[in-house]
């Protein structure tokens, strides 16, 4: 049985990216492998023994509140350096790293799974982009919405090359992965506008080739492909 | 003559919007208002004064409310208002160019505090405030700061607030003047937080509870209402009492937006729907077998249809589904991770042909599929 933990939902589901769980075990279930979505909220204990973690887009507030529990218990960096994969999209994706600057003007010290500092942008990036995946042989698509620009450290590639709109703001490029730990901007979600995406994280879990697909899943990721741009 | 030049632009501006009516079988009323503010940027504040002003905001019932309000106000003397959803600067202008005594206008969220500054209200009308095309807003918090801004300033002004959602018990916790009206409290989608001082909200059945003392226990009119609607009837009501209105009872359906269409002799009751508040409330509604949903993602529908996995569509579950619109494919995709099947189809009129002559169907449509539909 697969468990996908979706973290802090009520803080971190501005953007819709709680469906991420929804199409990960979706997808689990149409390979015949059971999975369990366990929703654990900001008084919650966040277990330590789950596959997946998944992590959305959060309001300034929110953010800062979240990364507060996970400091202070510690589980989820246990649960990364066992070995357990990690998605964290957007505000997901800024706490997960070395610092990011809040509404406040105040950096504050992430979890430091990934080697990338965010500090506010020119301007709010908003809108529909594309990039091209540095681990697959596919573009992904999705729609960005946050005002912070991430810098990427050495010890970290990029999850994507940003094809349109503008990712990290920095270098054209978007997202970092080291590892088990993927962070991005793509809401969408992204799972469902990128089934191979989705796919990949099932594979890398439960060491089985996902040989099933669906023809809407197929035809959603491709319609979407194409008129990004 | 010091509004010589004020008189010249509402004019002019009267002229272009009949002008637009007449040759352009345009509404002609963003015309005017377009021109008035282009030939006079301060013609709002110089209209304004004299009048009895009410202005209705918040993210869901805007438009019926501000058209309940109007009908109770009606009660003591002409009023001027903004035509369905034209809730922008220049609606809201044009609106203004004739001279009754009373206004009641509905204002969108972020033109709120231009428009209060500008036209100093008597009463303001602050319904809800939940997420809706975050393109645009951002965050629902940054919103209520606005909001919470121009309250603190607005000295002459009574505001009348559903304090059941903290965003707008926070936006006027420091007004001067404030009915605060409890409606025994419910669920927020977008409440965990609290927006006043970033704590943790406690929530126990629909009342909140603040580390800064943030909460829907303290109030001045606590009312039993069976749903939005019944909520936002409540409040223009009260915000009527305070020029003395007597109470006027809505009619069925009064304040949901819906219109009737029929199709080759199908019948379809279809209902606006535009954010994860307002699909949520209106899926509440669904009880035909028969539904058609219609997603668009222009700018006023939100151009992210992200939200739809925040939305739950499981009573959906057995019932014949088509959808339709520009994001068909997204709904379709979302309906089908949820265990529900549905159709697609190119248009409404196509989407119709699915069910047979005399059957009834439910749809819920996007905003600007709504206004297409309207036509």
């Amino acid at each position: 049985m697969l468990t996908i933990v979706r973290i802090h939902n009520e803080l971190l589901g501005t953007y819709g990216d709680r469906g991420n769980a929804d199409v990960l075990a979706f997808r689990a279930h149409l390979n015949g492998i059971g999975a369990e979505i366990i929703d654990v909220s900001f008084r919650e204990k966040l277990p330590e023994s789950a596959d997946i973690y998944l992590m959305g887009g959060a309001e300034d507030a929110a953010q800062s509140l979240s990364l507060m529990a996970l400091k202070e218990t510690g589980s989820l960096s246990r649960a990364v350096e066992r070995g357990a994969t990690l998605l964290a999209i957007c505000a997901g994706f800024q706490i997960i790293g070395e610092s990011f600057t809040n509404g406040h003007g105040d950096v504050i010290a992430g979890l430091g799974l990934l080697e990338v500092t965010t500090t506010p942008g020119k301007s709010r990036f908003v809108g529909d982009i594309k990039v091209a995946s540095t681990i697959l042989d596919c573009e992904f698509t999705g729609f960005e919405n946050h005002g912070g620009a991430t810098e990427i450290g050495s010890s970290v590639q990029p999850f994507g090359k940003v094809l349109v709109g503008n990712g990290n703001g920095y270098s054209n490029l978007d997202g970092a992965i080291s590892g088990n730990v993927y962070g991005t901007y793509l809401h969408g979600p992204l799972l469902a506008r990128n089934p191979e995406f989705a796919d990949h994280l099932l594979t890398k879990v439960t060491n089985s080739e996902m040989k099933y697909s669906d023809d809407l899943a197929n035809e959603y990721a491709e319609w979407r492909r194409k008129v990004t741009k | 003559m010091p509004h010589r030049g004020l008189k010249r632009a509402v004019l002019i501006a009267l002229v272009s919007g009949w002008a637009s009516r007449t040759f352009a079988r345009k509404s002609g009323e963003t015309i005017s208002g377009r021109i008035l503010l282009a030939l006079r940027p301060t013609a709002i504040s110089e209209l304004a004064p004299g009048r009895t002003i009410f202005l209705v905001s918040g993210t869901n019932g805007k438009t019926s409310t501000t058209r309940f309000l109007k009908r109770i106000v009606e009660q003591k003397g002409s009023v001027a208002t903004s035509q369905s959803g034209s809730n922008l600067n220049w609606g809201i202008a044009s609106s203004l160019m004739k001279p009754d005594a009373y206004a009641v206008l509905e204002i969108d969220e972020l033109h709120l505090p231009s428009v209060l500054a500008q036209t100093n209200p008597k009463v303001v009308v602050l319904l809800n405030l939940t997420r809706d095309q975050l393109h645009r807003m951002h965050e629902v918090k940054r919103v209520a700061d606005k909001w919470h801004e121009i309250a603190d300033v607005a000295d002459e002004t009574t505001f009348v607030v559903d304090i059941d959602d903290p965003y707008v018990n926070y936006a006027t916790s420091t007004a001067k003047s404030v009915i605060r009206v409890s409606f025994g409290g419910r669920s927020h989608p977008d409440g965990a937080v609290c927006p006043k001082c970033g704590s943790y909200l406690t929530w126990k059945e629909g009342i909140y509870d603040s580390d800064c003392g943030l909460t829907n226990r303290v109030y001045d009119r606590l009312l039993v209402a069976s749903d939005a609607s019944a909520r936002n009837a409540a409040l223009a009501n009260i915000a009527g009492s305070l020029i003395a209105a007597p109470y006027l009872e809505p009619s069925l359906g009064e304040l949901e937006r819906t219109i009737v269409r029929e199709v080759r002799g199908v019948h379809a009751d279809i209902r606006l729907t535009k954010n994860p508040a307002s699909w949520t409330e209106a899926l509440r509604g669904i009880t035909s077998q028969n539904v058609i949903l219609i997603l668009n993602s222009r700018e006023v529908d939100g151009i992210d249809t992200s939200w739809l996995f925040d939305v739950s569509f499981e009573i959906l579950q057995g019932r014949k589904v088509v959808v339709t619109g520009e994001r068909a494919l997204d709904m379709q995709y979302r309906l089908h991770v949820e265990g529900i099947s549905s159709v697609q189809a190119p248009d409404f009129d196509a989407a119709m042909a699915h069910f047979p002559t005399d059957d009834h169907v439910q749809v819920l449509s996007a905003y600007t599929a709504f206004f297409e539909l309207s036509k």
